[in-house]
């Protein structure tokens, strides 16, 4: 079913817009769950609170890419999940890496002084990877956003693994830089 | 505060064709993937080739049409003999026709029966210019998130409105642009029959072919001598335009981003636009003319 019909029965408040969403991306957002949290059941738990958020907000929200709103909401669900479980403990996914990863762009390891909020560091991110070239912004969004390892980012690319990280070090670099000039960092 | 988590947390949000298009990178959306597969291996096939030919460029200081008459690259450019005559039929002329020679430039594109009608939509403009104008038409619809077939910036020019803009940004970049931005869309199968996109009076310089994802791309600066008004206290002067020219060979349509700002500023904008279809076919019989002079601010 294409994603305008989907959406529709969104819309329309129809059951069936859960059957047709579960149908055409549950593998999708199984997929993008289980690459965060690494386990079956919590994976699909965070797929069903997937369901339940769009049944929640569609409508108002109208994404323009439902496959990539989906994973989205999946992605923070998962990320959330993660968090809790993992509250005290560090184990073997690839989140703690990254965060670790993400840690470098911010200057010194300081925290600034003042909250931001999200959506205004969202926007710089945004414009940040506006700049980038196409390649390198799916590289570090699939590291940094889907939580990718570099031996996939390496086996999906062509790229080898030392190259897949230094490109990763160098934007992680320029990330850093963006921000502080953008005042954020 | 700042911290991993919030970093962590913001890339959370972070725009959707971003996340939809390293989606395709790690194998989501199957079908879509393999595409985007064959894409990334074009691309590399493509850059190793469009190196190569950058080279031939310089040697010969014009674009063959290698890559075209190979299937690999939808546009064609060359640089006409001085006397090539393009005719068009053109009733209210005497002879009944019109006719130009001297082009500068000749693009030609594949003959296709059809092309599917384009818009586009923004995603990014200079800043500054699309924020200190509001009410000004048309950079007021850069905030509704609205749909184009056509944007032009002329309006930063024309003195009514350069009297808006704060005083921080007189005298600056766009004050003597008299088209910063200019954004056109064409179809291919417009200029089938021999039909061509021409430059009569500015001279291009050397053309950068390139692929992004689904799209042929050429990219040039050309110039323009002007002589002096000595009436109007006008100098000689030489004026650069920038030009990128999209083209999507599977839906048939070419869209043009040119001006007088600079190529990187160009590029960005290139960059962040998004592109629909509309569901409207276009043949050939739809163009009055199968000529189009691309010539920045010479319509």
């Amino acid at each position: 079913m294409e994603d305008d019909a989907i959406l529709s029965l969104f819309r329309e408040r129809s059951e069936n817009a859960l059957s047709e969403t579960e149908a055409k991306y549950g593998r999708l957002c199984y997929s993008v769950a289980y690459r965060i949290l690494e386990d079956s059941q919590d994976s699909e738990e965070c797929v069903n609170d997937t369901w339940m958020q769009a049944w929640n907000a569609i409508p108002p929200e109208w994404p323009r890419k439902l496959s990539a709103w989906l994973s989205r909401v999946t992605r923070n669900l998962a990320v959330s999940r993660f968090r809790e479980k993992h509250a005290e403990k560090r184990g073997g996914s690839e989140i703690p890496l990254i965060l670790d990863e993400l840690a470098e762009c911010l200057a010194g390891g300081t925290e600034p002084e003042r909250e931001l909020e999200r959506k205004e560091l969202a926007a710089a991110i945004n414009g940040f990877l506006a700049g980038l070239k196409q390649e390198e912004r799916d590289l570090f969004t699939a590291r940094y956003f889907y939580a990718a390892s570099h031996k996939e980012l390496a086996e999906r690319t062509g790229f080898s693994i030392p190259k897949i990280k230094t490109v990763l070090h160098r934007n992680r670099v320029k990330l850093m830089t963006y921000l502080k000039e953008e005042g954020l960092c | 505060m700042l911290n991993r988590d919030s970093l962590f947390d913001a890339i959370g949000e972070i725009r959707e064709e971003y996340i939809s298009s390293a989606g395709h990178l790690l194998g989501y959306q199957e079908e879509e993937n393999m595409m985007n597969f064959e894409n990334y291996r074009r691309k590399a096939v493509l850059r190793k080739a469009g190196r190569i030919f950058l080279i031939a460029a310089v040697l010969t200081c014009l674009l063959t049409a290698t890559a075209y008459a190979a299937g690999l690259f939808s546009f064609a450019a060359r640089i006409p003999d001085a006397d090539e005559t393009f005719r068009i039929n053109w009733t209210e002329n005497e002879g009944g026709y019109l006719e130009w020679k001297d082009a500068k430039l000749a693009l030609t594109f594949p003959d296709t029966p059809e092309s599917r009608e384009v818009e586009f939509r923004l995603g990014w403009l200079p800043f500054d210019v699309m924020e200190s104008m509001p009410g000004c038409h048309p950079w007021e619809a850069l905030s509704m998130d609205t749909w184009f077939t056509r944007f032009a910036s002329e309006s930063l020019f024309w003195p009514e409105n350069r009297d808006r803009l704060p005083e921080r940004y007189h005298d600056k970049r766009y004050e003597n642009m008299g088209q910063a931005v200019l954004i056109e869309t064409y179809a291919m199968s417009m200029f089938n029959d021999g039909g061509a996109m021409l430059m009569l009076y500015q001279t291009p310089g050397e053309i950068t072919e390139e692929h992004w994802d689904n799209l042929d791309v050429l990219r040039f600066s050309a110039t323009q001598h002007l002589d002096a008004v000595p009436e109007y206290n006008v100098p000689e002067r030489d004026y650069v335009f920038n030009f990128i020219l999209l083209s999507n060979p599977e839906e048939g349509w070419v869209v043009e981003i040119c001006g007088q700002d600079d190529m990187e500023i160009l590029q960005k904008i290139a960059e962040n636009m998004e592109f629909r279809t509309t569901g409207k076919i276009l043949t050939q019989k739809d163009f009055p003319n199968k000529y189009l002079f691309i010539d920045v601010g010479q319509g």
